[in-house]
């Protein structure tokens, strides 16, 4: 296991952040799911170090969470969400400087820095001045910084924030190579479910500093639930209660169209004797192919 | 085939364990300072003092070959404490301290916070302690350039110029005032910079303040001393207060008639303030929203 958690612990005050958090990630690249204050950022902040877990035990790469931080962080690479940079540099200048943090001889982190900004397309443009970076490139020069000193686990906030559909594609790209071609492990956090979907084989879904789900994507959408697609005719409010009760969970969207996650382990025919009793007609009722965002959407309630 | 097309590739080497991990944070901002604009200029400028000193010794032991030049102020180039002092804690040096805190001090911590880059400073394996050292010791390596480096050479060629150790043998001590005054500037300084520094993203409002503060001390001091005829005023200035310090530790006569322990107390509060404020305002957690 890259990474190990075992009943993590951790509250800012009285609120709790993270609550009871046991998972552990194999190789590959694992999405990182949840609705804003469901403890990600909390996670990452412990994966790199920067907080002891108040309660429970964790590694990563082998290393204690506690104990180990500088070793984690040596070996980890990360790439934040925000826009990152130091005026005054160009990109070798920059990217060599934090393969030379992280421990790299300085003559080794020079020649790798060109490397790694060839390898994410800004060979170009290296020695331009960063302030004079595009968006996209910026997002780049972060990927570089942050596999400089060839990690083993890459921790990538956002990635494709702020990016056009191409820089998207070309980023996603890298990831992919990266995470699939060679041996490094790969945690992206991003709200963006079709890249996740794209890139990633694993996903954790964290709700209310709790695991939500946790798993291979392709599995937790086959075996948690079925998603049927349905359109009705009468008392539509009075259905959806009575199927919530039921212990359906009910999406409505903009066009009418329900979208019912029906458990694995309830009859489909409990929907229709409900329908009946409420004297509901169903005009449409279609199994439908759940997504990463149905999966989402049913691990954090959509309610 | 260029490197994107041959994909990633991994790096051979093994990552160090250093024992200096803030080395490499000053000796990039020793190579940065050196590309800003002025600076080359504002630094090199800087040592003027220190030649003329220099010259100073040589002509103070060739007095009588140079005797048209000196017309009766031979005191003047009289090689002792004073001597010493009068360049450490000079109107024109400390000027120029501020000068070099003013075009390469004011970024350090500023241009972090306004390009968001902290995070990645802390996303490796480095400590809040070490990023405030590696940014201070970009200012110590310049003023211990200016105040140390000069200081020993004074020494030494008043040595190689005598010719004997009679000037040694007769201030035994000089040599560790000369190492404790340039290491109690620095830091201060040093200090004085990063605090600033680390008050705001815009390195010009930096720029600014640092000058300002060391400017503006020296004014109200110097309105206040005048207006009140009291000596203590003088502890607003912080340049006032250098020189107090300084008097003390080369043994001369202070300009003024406050205690010099005074001074240091303001100095090392100032110190205190700045570790206090850079504490506070450096944060590692803080770094994923």
């Amino acid at each position: 296991m890259i990474v190990e958690l075992n009943n993590i612990h951790f509250s800012y005050g009285r609120v709790k952040a993270l609550d009871g958090v046991t998972l552990g990630l194999s190789k590959g690249a694992v999405g990182l799911l949840g609705p804003n204050g469901a403890g990600k950022s909390t996670l990452l902040r412990l994966l790199l170090g920067f907080l002891p877990p108040q309660k429970g035990t964790g590694r990563v790469l082998g290393y204690d969470i506690r104990l180990e931080q500088p070793q984690i962080r040596r070996h980890v690479g990360y790439m934040p969400e925000d826009e990152c940079l130091i005026p005054g540099m160009d990109a070798v200048t920059f990217t060599a400087y934090f393969g030379e943090l992280s421990g790299m001889p300085h003559q080794e982190a020079i020649k790798r820095a060109h490397d790694v900004l060839f390898y994410v397309g800004l060979g170009e443009s290296r020695y331009r001045q960063l302030e004079t970076y595009s968006a996209g490139m910026k997002q780049r020069l972060k990927l570089a910084q942050a596999i400089v000193h060839d990690p083993k686990l890459l921790f990538l906030d956002e990635p494709t924030s702020n990016l056009d559909p191409s820089g998207r594609k070309e980023i996603l790209e890298l990831i992919t190579d990266i995470s699939s071609k060679k041996d490094i492990q790969v945690l992206i956090s991003s709200h963006i479910l079709t890249d996740i979907e794209s890139v990633c084989s694993d996903v954790v879904i964290l709700n209310k500093g709790r695991l939500a789900a946790q798993g291979r994507i392709s599995e937790l959408k086959r075996l948690r639930f079925r998603l049927y697609e349905v359109r009705i005719k009468g008392n539509g409010q009075g259905f959806i209660e009575r199927l919530r009760r039921i212990g359906y969970t009910v999406e409505e969207t903009e066009d009418n169209l329900l979208k019912v996650y029906i458990p694995e382990d309830q009859e489909i025919l409990q929907f229709f004797q409900a329908a009946e009793e409420e004297k509901v007609q169903v005009r449409l009722f279609v199994r439908s192919q759940t997504s990463l965002e149905d999966l989402f959407a049913k691990a954090v309630g959509v309610d | 085939m260029t490197v994107r097309e041959k994909g990633y590739i991994h790096w051979d080497g093994v990552l160090l364990e250093r024992r200096f991990s803030w080395w490499p944070i000053t000796w990039l901002g020793i190579r940065l300072s050196f590309k800003k604009k002025y600076f080359k200029f504002i630094y090199f400028g800087s040592f003027i003092p220190a030649l003329v000193f220099l010259v100073g010794i040589y002509i103070s032991e060739r007095i009588q070959d140079f005797k048209y030049i000196v017309r009766g102020t031979p005191k003047l180039l009289e090689v002792n404490p004073a001597y010493f002092k009068a360049y450490f804690a000079g109107d024109f040096l400390i000027f120029m301290m501020v000068m070099i805190l003013v075009v390469s001090g004011a970024g350090l911590i500023s241009d972090d916070l306004k390009g968001n880059s902290l995070q990645l400073y802390f996303s490796r394996p480095l400590e809040k302690r070490h990023y405030l050292f590696g940014k201070g010791a970009i200012v110590l390596f310049f003023l211990l350039l200016l105040t140390l480096v000069p200081g020993l050479l004074f020494i030494l060629f008043k040595l190689l110029f005598s010719g004997s150790f009679k000037f040694i043998a007769s201030y035994p001590w000089l040599l560790i005032s000369v190492i404790a005054y340039s290491l109690i500037v620095s830091l201060f300084f040093s200090f004085y910079a990063l605090m600033l520094s680390a008050s705001s993203k815009n390195r010009r409002y930096v720029s600014i303040l640092i000058f300002a503060v060391y400017l503006f001390s020296d004014i109200l001091s110097g309105f206040f001393y005048e207006y009140f005829k009291k000596p203590g005023f003088i502890l607003i200035s912080l340049k006032a207060n250098l020189q107090q310090v300084g008097a003390f530790i080369f043994k001369t006569q202070p300009a003024y008639a406050v205690p010099w322990y005074w001074s240091l107390f303001i100095v090392l509060a100032v110190c205190f303030l700045a570790n206090f404020v850079l504490l506070r305002k450096v944060k590692g957690v803080d770094v994923i929203k």
